[in-house]
């Protein structure tokens, strides 16, 4: 039951609501007996009775009062109903807005590890599938229960009070009704935990092939994808039957059980008629009101249908909801402190899946210094500078910026002082503008053409047919390479950060482009400490130090000039990129 | 450029009109056999559920006054025996149609998915990613049960109405008139609201779209968000699309609900109103008891399948707003396709021409104009030149990834608009600058290039590039899972695996754009080497900034200005003292 309470727990703001709407259920399911009473009283006084003529001579106003009665009833039930149904979407849809909103900031808010392990498609499937069942479970499954409940009750009460000994013999069929729906429950459950599961294998399918189309079309490899996708497809179809039809081996029995009430009411209401234990009329009361029996009993199998595929989805929610990070933002810096930019490795190791990354890191960096970090690929460049913005922790010693472990910084001021253009460029599906302002949403349009030609991206910018305001697709697709990794030093610069980063962010813009990007980074007119990966000699040479990283140590440290004189990796690569590779693999081979 | 964002409503090219609703009933035709079945077993279902009632009335008329105990157990259990029949019935039909209403499902998703498949870069280019995932998953998924239980659950309620209708008339013409008087009303009301309640439920796809699109995004690009400290400024956005879907979603159900609303008051105005005439207006010289008694549960009768199928109209209406949506992504044109007889290309010996080519991805911006060159089997061309000049867009039309607007683009003399895609494409290995990691092993991800390659020579490809030492290192080796955003792999790894994968194609073409920007200057060497061998007698064309990579090409040439400034070795074009010199020059100064 600790997902109903969940479920009263996110209710909070709307409970008010959706107990008025529980309570309005309760009289509304009670009025729709009263109808069918109105028009019964018309057929017994004015058709039916034996003195229906008279009646129907001298009392023309009961008639006319009757037959309004049961059209204000109508109205008044179904305008009821209308409100009452209304109240219960207003109240769902509240709470899925308020359950949305908060594993959205649940999501924002997960560390690195977190989307290491959790495919998109999958977390697109709690956003989306799971949580629709979630405001089902409101807006119809409990709503359900009360309404069947409450008729029910109405008629078993109103039973009682003609006949208790007929109303106990009605009630022989609610056991094996329960038994069955119990053992149903027991057995459908797995099944909507399997289908649910496809549905997220489904979607990440999906997702990653709308992602890497172009992949798909450079290697011709439509047919496998289809494939593929078909096998999933296919698959989530097979559960969604399987589902379907176990349901279907119940349901006969629930259904002629629910039935069954009025076979029960003919045998042994008829056996006590003749016996003259009760009326003739008592017996019509019965089955008049039959249905109030056999009805609710009827969606008990729904009910649990639903309820299994709401735990089945809560239970995925609830792994987000609950989920918390090593390192987690609390966005609670009152006030953010600009950092001088001093940035210290004390010894520090880092650890993936058990796998050494960096090991006993040492290093200094004093505000407005620029680092460049080289080394080959998988050295732990990336990682290193991971560790500055706390993407992740360090497993051994200490990363400090301005004396202070990040770990015991407010994530949002550490994170508020570092500009990052990541390697990898991510964009928004968004304009230009709003790509390079994104760091601060109201940044004024000239500040955004100012970084823009810091990051030498104005020109091409310009020469778009809608320059600034061009939307570009999700991840950049339409941009070069060259182009995308412009826009994201722009998004870096844009902040002003004390502390700039960026991973080789230069590697796929032109030489002329990257000395004029070169020359912005020497002349920013804010105080800034430059950490630089990258792989070109010519982006290095005018660092203030420059540190080699191989399997995870530093191996050299120093200057341009301090490195060539080493004669070390950096010297190698000095001269690789300078003679050539054609006569370095030459002179190699004749070695 | 795209053409859409996250909180950019979709305009529909077409809504929803008689040639959709054709449509679907092109898979609905295919499950015509089972529907049939299925409808037939309903109606007899429904058949036998009507004995029920009667058998009840006789034993309340009958049996019971006579104190008939055991015509009472017996009539008792023929009622059981109706029940048993028509629920076994009914279970029949359910199970049918749950294969049949999955069946349909799997086919339109199956087809949107294939047409997927062949739109062009431009589709994907355009729009969020997230827009057109909950077009295969979601929206597919909520037609099911209007194309396929809805259907059969309309016809029986119309032909359930008529039924009614029958038997009314022939009990009393005059008393059904009044029944009948309560359909123009409701026909009034479903005019007045339809037209808001199509746009309500066209607006609840275009919101929760938005709201799909941003969120996918969101996930993807987690790392900047939280690097930029943006979660906050995206929560605020993510309300606003929230807050829009929600009042999207109650205008839907405020009209929604309307309509059980007025059917329930028109079933009980109209049952009173029998009861007003028959009793009062016409007296009982005119229609008897009886009549007006069986005239008054007819009432309600003829109303109940009416609110069944105002239940069914508005499930109709809401999956119509999907419905468009899914035709819609199917009658997106494919741009780039087989011409009608379309050739095998023949085995690929590497012979590339460019004539007079030109190609603008938005008419009147020409990117590339006249375009000619050619370049001989087994040569190695450069492209060099500013960025966004065109480098990519040149190889990418070898590919026929777009359609050129002039000119002609042949491999070995044939045109290759002329050839099957898929026997142009095979053939070609392109290296991407995104380098796109499927969630699978790291084999898998290799072997994506061809299917059928063994361990070994999945193997011997990462050992070309260099990528089977580090893949070596991590715990579970070869079989090591990876996904598309995870940080398992560096960015310069992930360019390895996907060199790795585009040589294990074994191209008659290679392309490589970018290939090796992440990598380090010494993998890179290592690399150069394996490379070299490969790429002799192949033809390839290779997109580098660096110099020193493209410099031992047979052919270097200077994209610039909508077409090729510069062309030769590099030698060549040393000595011409161009655009190419000058690079050179400053990149040779720059390292110095």
């Amino acid at each position: 039951m600790f997902q109903f309470k969940w479920l009263w727990h996110n209710l909070k703001g709307d409970r008010a609501r959706y107990i008025i709407a529980l309570c309005l259920s309760v009289i509304g399911s009670s009025l729709t007996i009263i109808n069918p009473y109105i028009g019964q009283r018309i057929v017994d006084t004015f058709i039916a009775g034996s003195d229906a003529a008279q009646n129907l001579r001298d009392e023309r106003g009961l008639l006319i009062a009757l037959g309004l009665g049961m059209i204000g009833f109508s109205l008044l039930r179904t305008g009821l109903s209308y409100f009452t149904t209304l109240l219960y979407e207003r109240a769902s849809q509240n709470m899925l807005y308020r359950v949305r909103i908060f594993l959205y900031n649940k999501i924002q808010g997960q560390d690195m590890k977190y989307y290491d392990r959790n495919r998109t498609g999958d977390l697109m499937t709690k956003m989306t599938g799971d949580l629709d069942m979630v405001r089902h479970s409101l807006a119809w499954i409990i709503k359900t229960i009360i309404e069947s409940l409450t008729v029910f009750v109405a008629a078993v009460v109103y039973f009682f009070f003609i006949d208790a000994e007929l109303t106990l013999w009605l009630l022989i069929l609610s056991p094996p009704i329960f038994i069955v729906a119990f053992i149903f429950a027991r057995r459908v459950r797995p099944m909507y935990v399997d289908l649910r599961e496809r549905l997220s294998q489904l979607n990440t399918i999906t997702q990653e092939n709308i992602a890497g189309n172009r992949v798909v079309k450079a290697f011709a490899r439509e047919e496998f994808e289809i494939n593929k996708f078909t096998d999933k497809s296919v698959n989530y179809s097979e559960a969604n039957k399987k589902a379907a039809l176990v349901w279907l081996d119940y349901f006969p029995y629930l259904e002629i059980f629910s039935q069954g009430f009025t076979v029960i009411l003919l045998i042994s209401g008829g056996l006590l008629v003749m016996d003259g234990r009760i009326t003739f009329g008592e017996f019509s009361a019965f089955s008049a009101l039959i249905w109030g029996l056999s009805n609710p009993m009827r969606s008990i199998g729904i009910i649990i249908n639903d309820i299994q595929r709401f735990f089945a989805s809560v239970t995925k929610i609830m792994e987000v909801y609950y989920a918390s990070p090593e390192i987690a933002n609390h966005h609670n810096a009152a006030v953010k402190r600009r950092y001088q930019g001093r940035i210290q490795f004390d010894n520090v190791t880092f650890k993936y899946d058990g796998v050494t990354v960096l090991e006993n890191i040492n290093f200094k960096i004093e505000p407005g210094e620029t680092i460049a970090i080289m080394g080959a690929t998988g050295s732990g460049k990336t990682t290193l500078i991971n560790l500055i913005p706390r993407f992740y922790d360090a497993a051994k010693g200490r990363v400090l910026v301005d004396g202070t472990d990040v770990r015991k910084l407010e994530l949002d001021e550490l994170r508020g002082n570092i500009g990052v253009a990541t390697q990898d460029v991510l964009l928004f599906s968004d304009t230009i503008d709003g790509n390079i302002a994104y760091g601060n949403p109201d940044m004024p349009e000239e500040d955004v053409v100012k970084f823009a030609r810091l990051a030498a991206a104005h020109n091409f910018i310009e020469k778009m047919p809608e320059g600034y305001n061009t939307i570009v697709g999700e991840r950049g697709v339409g941009l070069s390479g060259g182009q995308k990794q412009r826009i994201a030093l722009a998004r870096a610069l844009a902040v002003q950060p004390p502390i700039l980063i960026l991973d080789d962010t230069t590697s796929a813009v032109d030489l002329e482009t990257e000395e004029h990007i070169q020359k912005s980074l020497r002349e920013l007119d804010f105080a800034c400490t430059k950490i630089i990966i990258a792989q070109r000699v010519s982006t290095t040479a005018e660092a203030d130090r420059i540190i080699i990283l191989e399997n995870g140590r530093i191996i050299e440290e120093g200057t341009h000039a301090e490195l060539l004189a080493k004669r070390g990796y950096y010297y190698e690569v000095f001269k690789l990129q300078n003679e050539g590779i054609g006569r370095e693999v030459n002179a190699h081979g004749e070695k | 450029m795209a053409r859409n964002k996250f909180d950019i409503d979709e305009n529909l090219e077409t809504p929803f009109n008689i040639k959709h609703f054709r449509r679907a009933l092109v898979y609905i035709k295919k499950q015509q056999k089972p529907m049939i079945i299925a409808f037939i077993l309903s109606a007899l279902s429904a058949g036998i559920a009507l004995s029920a009632p009667l058998i009840i009335q006789h034993v309340v008329d009958v049996t019971i006054p006579e104190k008939d105990k055991s015509g009472l157990i017996f009539w008792s259990v023929m009622t059981l025996l109706t029940i048993v029949a028509s629920v076994i019935l009914a279970t029949i039909r359910s199970r049918i149609m749950t294969r049949v209403g999955q069946d349909i499902i799997f086919d339109i998703r199956t087809d949107l998915f294939k047409h997927l498949q062949e739109l062009p870069f431009q589709y994907y280019d355009d729009r969020p990613q997230g827009k057109i995932l909950i077009r295969v998953v979601n929206y597919v998924n909520s037609v099911s049960d209007v194309l396929s239980n809805g259907i059969i659950n309309f016809i029986l309620e119309i032909l359930n109405l008529l039924f009614i209708a029958i038997f009314m008339f022939a009990v009393d013409a005059k008393l059904s008139l009044v029944i009948l008087a309560g359909l123009p009303v409701f026909m009034c009301v479903i005019l007045l609201i339809k037209t808001r309640q199509r746009r309500a439920w066209q607006n609840v796809s275009n919101k929760s779209s938005n709201l799909n699109a941003y969120t996918q995004e969101s996930i993807s690009g987690i790392r900047v968000t939280q690097i930029f400290t943006r979660e906050k400024h995206n929560e605020g956005l993510f309300t606003r699309l929230s807050t829009n879907y929600r009042n999207a979603w109650m205008r839907t159900m405020y009209l929604n609900f309307l309509i059980p609303f007025s059917v329930d008051n028109l079933a009980s105005i109209v049952t009173t109103a029998i009861y007003f005439v028959g009793l009062l207006a016409l007296g009982p010289e005119e229609v008897t008891f009886g009549v007006i008694l069986a005239m008054s549960s007819y009432a309600a009768r003829f109303w109940q399948p009416i609110l069944n199928i105002s239940n069914l109209y508005n499930s109709f209406i809401n999956a119509v707003a999907y419905l468009e949506r899914i035709f819609e992504t199917l009658d997106e044109p494919v741009t780039v396709s087989d011409v009608p007889k379309a050739k095998e290309l023949p085995p690929i010996k590497g012979h590339v021409a460019f004539n007079d080519v030109t190609f603008a991805y938005d008419p009147g911006h020409n990117i590339l104009e006249n375009l000619s060159f050619n370049v001989k089997a087994g040569e190695s061309v450069a492209l060099v030149g500013p960025t966004g000049a065109g480098k990519t867009t040149v190889v990418n039309l070898i590919s026929r990834f777009y359609n050129i607007t002039g000119g002609e683009i042949t491999i070995d003399g044939h045109d290759i608009a002329q050839v099957k895609l898929k026997s142009l494409r095979s053939q070609m290995g392109i290296m991407l600058q995104d380098s796109f990691i499927f969630s699978g092993t790291i084999m898998d991800n290799i072997r994506y290039g061809r299917l059928d390659a063994t361990e070994e020579e999945i193997i011997a490809a990462a050992k070309t590039v260099c990528a089977d030492d580090f893949i070596r290192e991590f715990e579970h080796g070869y079989m090591t899972e990876v996904n598309e955003r995870g940080s398992k792999l560096s960015q310069g790894q992930r360019q390895l695996i996907s060199f790795a994968r585009t040589l294990l194609a074994d191209p008659r073409i290679l392309i490589l754009d970018e290939a090796t920007s992440s990598i380090d200057a010494k993998t890179e060497r290592l690399l150069q080497k394996g490379l070299n061998e490969l790429l002799k007698g192949r033809t390839s064309f290779i997109i580098a900034h660096r110099l020193s990579t493209v410099k031992n090409c047979d052919k270097i040439m200077y994209v610039a200005d909508k077409g090729i400034a510069e062309a030769g070795s590099h030698d060549e074009l040393m000595a011409q003292r161009g655009r190419y010199y000058k690079l050179y020059s400053a990149q040779k100064m720059e390292a110095l």
